[in-house]
C-alpha cells in the first residue's frame, strides 16, 4: 500500500529534479510516521560538506545588496538567493555572505548572539546566532533541493530543520571564542528569513570567522 | 442517489431557464466535515468554510464527527450520497482517515484537508495544514523567554490520537531542551480539554508546589491550568497556549495566559474551500498537494488585534 503510493511521487520526483538534487527518504509509515527510517542527523551530515556548504557559498548574496532587495521584492530576492518552490505561505529565506565588525553580543543566553556592523556606522545590521541553542529552519529553509512534500510529515521536515542547526553548532559554533567579540572583525556565511516583528535580521550561520582581539 | 438526481435535474432546469451556464449552480453541494464545535478553534473553521462556499454560490452541509472514526465514515458516505462536489475535512485520525477518503476519491468526490495530515499522499486533492512545528518552536521560544531560561515547567499535552499533540510536544522540546536550567517537572495529557486541564493542574499543583511555568498544547488546557492556578492564588505562574483563541486573547489582555500561537484557522478554511471550488470548476488541482501555513506567536504586544482566529491589521 505504502509503496504503491511512495513510487509515484519518487518518479515524478526524479522528473522534475535537476541535476545534482537529492531524494530524500520517507520514513516508511507507522503511526504519526515513525521517524525510526528517518534519520535526520545522518542525512545532514552527508550532504553538509558536499551540497549545502557549496550551495551557499555559490547562492549567498552580499548582506547589504541582498537585504535592499529583500524589503522591496522579497519574491525576487527569494528566487535569487533562496528557494523559490518554498511553501506559499511561509516567509522567503535567503543565503546570505555578510562581512563587519561585531558590535554587541549576547552570549548570557543559551541562545546566543552577536550583533554585526556591516556598512561601518558603528550601528548593527544583523544578528548572527553563534548557539549552543540556534533557533529557526533558516538553513533549510534555503535550500533549493529541500522540498516539504518530499517528507512523510511535518515532524520529519521539522526535525530535518533543526539537523541543520545542531550540525552548525556542533561542526562550527562551539568551536568559536565567545569572550571579548565586541570590537572584532567577522565573517559570516549563512542564511536568514524575512521576518516581521524582528529587531534584526537573524543569521543562522553555516561558516564563521571571526578575528582577533582588536 | 434520488436526491442527487433531483438535484441535478434542478440545476439542469436552472440552467435551461437562465439560457446560459452559470458557473455554479445554488444546488451545488460542498461538505464540510470537522471535530465538534465546543472548541471554538473548529467552529471558526467551520463558520469561515461556510462563508467561503456560500460566497461561491455553494450550498454547505456542515457536519461534526466528534473525533470518531466510525462516524466520519458514516459523515462520508452522506456527502457522498448527498451528491457532494467536494468535502473539506479535518479528520479523525492520520491513519484511519485514508480509508475515508480513499472511499470518495472512488466515489469521484475529491477531499481537501485542513489542520490535520494524513499518513498518505495521492489520497486527497489537498492537505492544508498549520506549521504546528513552527507555531509550537515560536510558543516554546517566548515561554523560555518568559521563564528567564531556568525554572520548574509542567507540559500539558492535547490528545495522543491527533498527530498535531506529539507535533507541538515535539516542537515544545526541540527549543526547551537546549536549556539544561528549565526543568519538567510533570508532563501529562488532558485530552485537549480545559475541565481536565483544570483537574489535573490542580493536583500537579499539589505535588509540585514549586512550579514557574506551564506549556499548554493548546488554548483550552491553557485555561483550564490558568483557572485552576488561579483558584490556587499562584497567578503568578506563567501559562503560555497554542492556537488564538479569543479566551485566551481576552486573558491575555487582562493579565492572565502569556502568550499563545495563531493557527490561521478562518483563512485555512477559506483557502481549502477556494481550492475546491478551483478544482470542481476548472479541475485544476492545486500546485502542491501538502501546503503548510505559518502560525504567528501572540502576546500582550498583538492580542488586541486577535478576532476570530485572524489577526487584523
Amino acid at each position: 500500500m505504502f509503496d504503491k503510493l511512495t513510487w509515484p511521487i519518487l518518479a515524478v520526483t526524479v522528473a522534475i529534479a535537476v541535476t545534482g538534487c537529492k531524494i530524500l527518504p520517507t520514513a516508511s509509515g507507522e503511526t504519526g510516521g515513525s521517524a525510526a527510517a528517518f534519520n535526520p542527523d545522518k542525512k545532514v551530515e552527508e550532504i553538509w560538506a558536499a551540497k549545502v556548504v557549496p550551495y551557499l557559498q555559490q547562492k549567498a548574496g552580499p548582506f547589504p545588496e541582498v537585504h535592499a532587495q529583500a524589503k522591496t521584492d522579497p519574491a525576487a530576492a527569494g528566487a535569487k538567493y533562496g528557494n523559490p518552490n518554498k511553501q506559499a505561505n511561509s516567509p522567503w529565506t535567503f543565503a546570505v555572505r555578510l562581512e563587519g565588525k561585531v558590535v554587541a553580543e549576547n552570549t548570557q543566553s543559551r541562545a546566543a548572539t552577536m550583533d554585526v556592523d556591516v556598512d561601518g556606522d558603528g550601528k548593527a545590521d544583523a544578528r548572527v546566532q553563534i548557539g549552543p541553542a540556534v533557533r529557526g529552519t533558516a538553513l533549510r529553509d534555503s535550500l533549493d533541493f529541500v522540498q516539504f512534500n518530499d517528507f512523510t510529515n511535518q515532524i520529519d521536515f521539522a526535525q530535518f530543520g533543526k539537523a541543520f542547526n545542531a550540525y552548525a553548532d556542533k561542526s562550527v559554533l562551539s568551536k568559536l571564542p565567545r569572550e571579548a567579540l565586541a570590537g572584532r572583525s567577522v565573517k559570516v556565511l549563512g542564511a536568514y528569513t524575512l521576518a516581521s516583528g524582528q529587531d534584526l535580521p537573524l543569521v543562522t550561520p553555516a561558516e564563521v570567522e571571526i578575528g582577533l582581539k582588536p | 442517489m434520488k436526491l442527487t438526481r433531483r438535484m441535478t435535474l434542478a440545476a439542469f432546469a436552472g440552467m435551461l431557464a437562465l439560457g446560459t451556464a452559470a458557473p455554479a449552480y445554488a444546488a451545488d453541494l460542498i461538505a464540510i466535515i470537522t471535530p465538534s464545535h465546543d472548541n471554538p478553534f473548529f467552529k471558526a473553521e467551520a463558520v469561515g468554510a461556510e462563508a467561503k462556499a456560500k460566497e461561491l454560490g455553494y450550498e454547505a452541509l456542515v457536519l461534526v464527527h466528534d473525533d470518531d472514526a466510525n462516524k466520519q465514515s458514516e459523515l462520508i458516505d452522506t456527502a457522498i450520497g448527498r451528491g457532494a462536489k467536494a468535502i473539506i475535512l479535518d479528520n479523525a485520525g492520520a491513519d484511519a482517515t485514508v480509508a475515508a477518503v480513499q472511499k470518495a476519491k472512488d466515489a469521484g468526490v475529491p477531499s481537501f484537508l485542513i489542520d490535520r495530515e494524513i499518513n498518505a499522499t495521492g489520497v486527497a486533492v489537498a492537505q492544508i495544514v498549520s506549521n504546528n512545528y513552527q507555531g509550537a518552536q515560536l510558543g516554546a521560544q517566548e515561554f523560555v523567554k518568559l521563564m528567564g531560561e531556568k525554572g520548574n515547567f509542567v507540559e500539558l499535552v492535547g490528545k495522543e490520537s491527533d498527530t498535531n499533540a506529539g507535533i507541538r510536544s515535539k516542537g515544545y522540546h526541540d527549543v526547551i531542551d537546549d536549556y539544561p536550567d528549565l526543568k519538567m517537572v510533570a508532563q501529562q495529557s488532558a485530552n485537549w480539554s480545559q475541565t481536565e486541564a483544570y483537574s489535573k493542574m490542580e493536583s500537579i499543583l499539589q505535588a509540585n508546589p514549586d512550579i514557574k511555568g506551564v506549556i499548554s498544547g493548546n488554548d483550552t488546557m491553557a485555561m483550564g491550568a490558568y483557572a485552576a492556578l488561579a483558584a490556587a492564588n499562584r497567578k503568578d505562574v506563567i501559562v503560555v497556549g497554542f492556537d488564538g483563541s479569543n479566551d485566551v486573547r481576552d486573558s491575555i489582555t487582562s493579565g492572565g495566559i502569556k502568550a499563545t500561537v495563531l493557527q490561521p484557522a478562518f483563512a485555512q478554511a477559506q483557502m481549502a474551500v477556494e481550492q475546491a471550488n478551483d478544482f470542481i470548476k476548472n479541475k485544476t488541482s492545486p500546485a502542491k498537494e501538502k501546503q503548510l501555513m505559518d502560525c504567528v506567536l501572540v502576546n500582550g504586544d498583538n492580542a488586541p488585534k486577535l478576532e476570530t482566529f485572524a489577526l487584523t491589521n
